[in-house]
């Protein structure tokens, strides 16, 4: 029971993007279309889960006193391998990602579960650790992606398939840009925040 | 000392297994990249001169049909408002382009994107070498509105590209 609460709390009580906070370069960046939201959940799950489970097997191993360089080593070998790998097989999310791609090395939510979580608890609630979080991570920024989509384009579109077909009569090209993306969150974390507030309250 | 030889083994064992590992997977996946962006270029080089067959010199592409040239291709590579704009032009000996296409970018989605799209790349078919500047600039080229950076830099690359070709294939 308790190991699910480490699959779970990534997911809703310490979702990584609207409780912890982390991980906003790439959510800002990259939530303007579902599909690459999809394409960057991939990679940051791919990371994330590794580098967990690798920091989490060897973490008696590590000294304290360089464990940030070796969790950076290790983090950044997964990147550079998932890049390597979408530069063959899927060019063109591989395109779309773009810088971002290379950039999952300085995402927070990696490091920030690597320090936090990994090195300090066993293998396997390290890999539940990360698989919450990545879902969590997922949830938000494609939850992102839809709004700022269907608002800027007026339909949703997931691999070539139209999914919602004119939603909005007039899109606003606003929120294909950052500030579409800070006012998405922002709406959606006061949402939430209030949410909570409320619960407490009562 | 023992101290630290204690912090460095396992830091360089974590870079050699890493360095390892990156290796391989760089062997791994070295030919399918290669094979992806070569098959970028056939592609783009098949759109600007459809049907024709090319050969590669140093600086560009020339493209024949039946064995006679009909016309070079080459890449134009610039800078564009956030990343490098790759284009592979098309161009006539008489010197008017034939067609552009965007083999690359990193522009603003929804924005500047737009550059790669036919309403765009459309417009430079048929156009002499010097008209080739955005109407601002006294060319005949419509910029895209909200992108003119990245208009400017599209159509600003394939100009100078274009000169410097055309002087060399004259010569």
């Amino acid at each position: 029971m308790k190991q699910l609460d480490e699959l779970t709390k990534g997911v809703f009580k310490y979702n990584p993007i609207f409780y912890l906070v982390l991980g906003l370069c790439p959510l800002l960046a990259v939530s303007t279309r579902v599909d690459n939201a999809l394409g960057m959940s991939l990679g940051v799950f791919f990371v994330l889960v590794s580098s967990n489970v690798i920091i989490s097997l060897f973490r008696h191993w590590i000294p304290s006193q360089v464990r940030i360089p070796c969790f950076i080593v290790v983090i950044a070998s997964f990147v550079t391998i998932v890049e390597l790998f979408m530069h063959g097989y899927a060019p063109e999310l591989h395109e779309r990602l773009g810088i971002y791609l290379p950039l999952i090395v300085v995402n927070c939510i990696i490091l920030g579960r690597a320090e936090a979580f990994a090195s300090k608890k066993p293998v396997f609630d390290s890999f539940l650790d990360a698989i919450g979080m990545s879902i969590g991570f997922t949830l938000g920024i494609v939850g992102i992606a839809l709004c700022r989509e269907a608002l800027s384009t007026g339909k949703i579109a997931i691999f070539g398939y139209t999914i919602i077909p004119t939603f909005t009569p007039s899109p606003s090209v606003m929120m294909l840009l950052p500030p579409g993306a800070f006012l998405t969150i922002g709406v959606i974390m006061a949402l939430i925040n209030y949410r909570s507030i409320r619960k407490e309250g009562r | 000392m023992k101290r630290i030889v204690g912090i460095a083994i396992p830091l360089i064992i974590i870079c050699i297994i890493s360095g390892a590992a990156l290796t391989a997977s760089h062997d791994l996946t070295k030919g399918r990249i290669e094979m992806v962006e070569q098959e970028k270029i056939n592609e783009s080089l098949s759109i600007v001169f459809p049907g024709a067959s090319f050969t590669e010199t140093d600086d560009y592409y020339s493209a024949a049909m039946g064995g006679e040239e009909i016309g070079y291709a080459f890449i134009a590579e610039g800078k564009g408002y956030s990343g490098t704009i790759k284009t592979m032009v098309g161009l006539y000996p008489n010197g008017t382009i034939s067609r552009i296409y965007v083999i690359s970018q990193s522009e603003t989605p929804g924005l500047g994107t737009r550059i790669a799209e036919p309403d765009f790349t459309n417009q430079f078919k048929g156009k002499r070498i010097g008209d080739v500047r955005l109407r601002q600039d006294g060319g005949v080229i419509d910029a895209i509105t909200g992108a003119t950076i990245s208009s400017r830099a599209i159509t600003d690359t394939a100009r100078e590209r274009a000169e410097v070709v055309m002087n060399e294939t004259t010569r």
